[in-house]
């Protein structure tokens, strides 16, 4: 057995990169797809009408309490298994091992999301609201103009480690056939049988990524929070 | 859900291994947390150092690609020992259990690490020092004012730590641990009923959490105790 092997290292990681493309299209499109989904759970939950209410908390409860590895499973391999999911229209998306964690991702970062949302828009000053119900603001238009610019301001550290988070479950997508980068790198190893090599650098890259992310939202949060700063 | 019948008992067995595995992950968890809480507090710049790399890098990559590092990686220098002594020899595995566990606890104790940190400064300052004015040694300080004041305030994130650390035990399936995931792999694999056997495991993976929760919101209540007798 000998040391490193560079040039599987060197011949590994331009076959690896090819999977970049697949991890990116599933962390964008589930965090787009999970933050939308995140909002309308948000709107549900302080509706103040249990009705609403009470079935969000429910969700949020089950996808928050269960392994995403379990939720992606019983989509891809359980779903198929009752009759009225492959006879509708949402066949063509829970057919393909893509469909399925965009899917799963979505409405798992959803639950995660909403609560870190949540957070936020409780953690606006109640004086704030009151000052905008008292110039006469209807509550539309005090949750647009007064409630959510501060609450994205207070959640943005949190959102930033979920989609931290989010990037990593993407990986789990390798499990279902997808071959993302984490998918490119367990077949080569299982080719070449060289654990190190591969996984060491497929997990150099993968900390590159959420190095970016941190920067980037370290970047907006700067940006976001520049009138404060200024006074202090 | 006659498909289950049958499969109780496999169920029953493979949630006793995510039991076990949950406890022996938690006390590395906990040991993995204080070190590196204690490394990053400490003067010492090579300790600084090194803790630091510990976080970026178990905070930063996916949880299945340390598992997979850790197993595979293991087998393959295990391997190569075994067949110093012994060339016939053709693989040579760390028990996935303990691969697992191993795994799961670095990567929740780089979590616990940050916890722990945050929770011994916010320690005030004044009981250490009224407990050096006393002359309480630095061990006990250690042992009867830092980490009971400091507890009450790490426990909060800790839970949420419990939380990912029981859902992360669903990984170690895939290198081959027999728990509740891969007791429903087999299941399906005779009654061809993956939606039912995995919503089981989802079931049984929501009464642990929800366990966890109620025991950390009790456990909560225990170290405030102090604080309810004015309200």
């Amino acid at each position: 057995m000998s040391f490193i092997d560079f040039a599987l290292i060197i011949d590994s990681i331009p076959k690896m990169l090819v999977g970049i493309g697949l991890t990116f299209q599933l962390l964008f499109l589930s965090l787009a797809l999970g933050t939308a989904l995140a909002i309308i759970l948000l709107l549900l939950r302080i509706s103040g009408r249990w009705y609403l209410s009470a079935p969000t908390m429910v969700y949020i409860y089950i996808f928050r309490g269960t392994p995403i590895l379990v939720q992606i499973f019983i989509i891809y391999y359980g779903l198929p298994q009752l009759e009225f999911v492959r006879d509708s229209i949402f066949w063509p998306i829970l057919k393909e091992p893509f469909g399925c964690a965009i899917v799963a991702l979505s409405l798992n970062t959803g639950a995660y999301v909403s609560e870190i949302f949540r957070g936020g828009v409780l953690g606006v000053d109640r004086g704030l609201k009151e000052a905008g119900a008292a110039l006469g603001l209807s509550a539309t238009h005090r949750f647009i103009y007064i409630t959510s610019p501060i609450a994205i301001r207070l959640c943005l550290p949190a959102y930033s480690n979920d989609v931290i988070s989010l990037m990593k479950s993407t990986a789990l997508a390798s499990t279902i056939t997808l071959l993302d980068m984490m998918g490119i790198a367990r077949t080569i190893v299982a080719e070449t049988y060289a654990p190190y090599e591969v996984f060491i650098s497929v997990m150099v890259i993968y900390l590159i990524i959420t190095w970016t992310i941190q920067r980037s939202f370290g970047w907006i949060e700067k940006r976001m929070s520049r009138h404060v700063r200024i006074e202090a | 859900m006659d498909a289950i019948t049958g499969w109780w008992d496999d169920f029953f067995w493979g949630s006793l291994v995510v039991v076990e595995l949950f406890f022996v992950a938690l006390i590395l968890t906990v040991l993995f947390g204080l070190i590196g809480a204690a490394a990053k507090l400490s003067k010492n710049r090579v300790a600084n150092a090194i803790a630091s790399g510990y976080t970026i890098v178990f905070r930063g990559t996916p949880e299945i690609l340390v598992l997979l590092l850790f197993y595979f990686g293991s087998a393959v220098t295990l391997t190569a020992i075994a067949q110093v002594f012994d060339p016939e020899i053709k693989f040579v595995d760390f028990p996935p259990f303990w691969a697992g566990s191993l795994a799961i606890a670095l990567i929740i104790g780089s979590y616990a690490t940050e916890t722990f940190r945050g929770a011994f400064l916010g320690v005030e300052p004044g009981q250490v020092e009224a407990a050096r004015a006393l002359g309480v040694s630095n061990l006990q300080t250690f042992m009867y004012v830092r980490i009971p004041a400091m507890w009450r305030l790490a426990l909060p994130p800790f839970g949420n730590h419990m939380l990912s650390l029981i859902k992360d035990t669903a990984l170690i399936a895939i290198i081959g641990l027999e728990e509740t995931l891969f007791v429903a792999e087999q299941a399906i694999g005779y009654t061809a009923k993956p939606f039912t056997m995995y919503i089981l495991v989802g079931v049984i993976y929501l009464g642990f959490s929800t366990i966890i929760t109620l025991s950390v919101m009790m456990l909560e209540r225990y170290a405030n105790r102090h604080l309810e007798v004015g309200r």
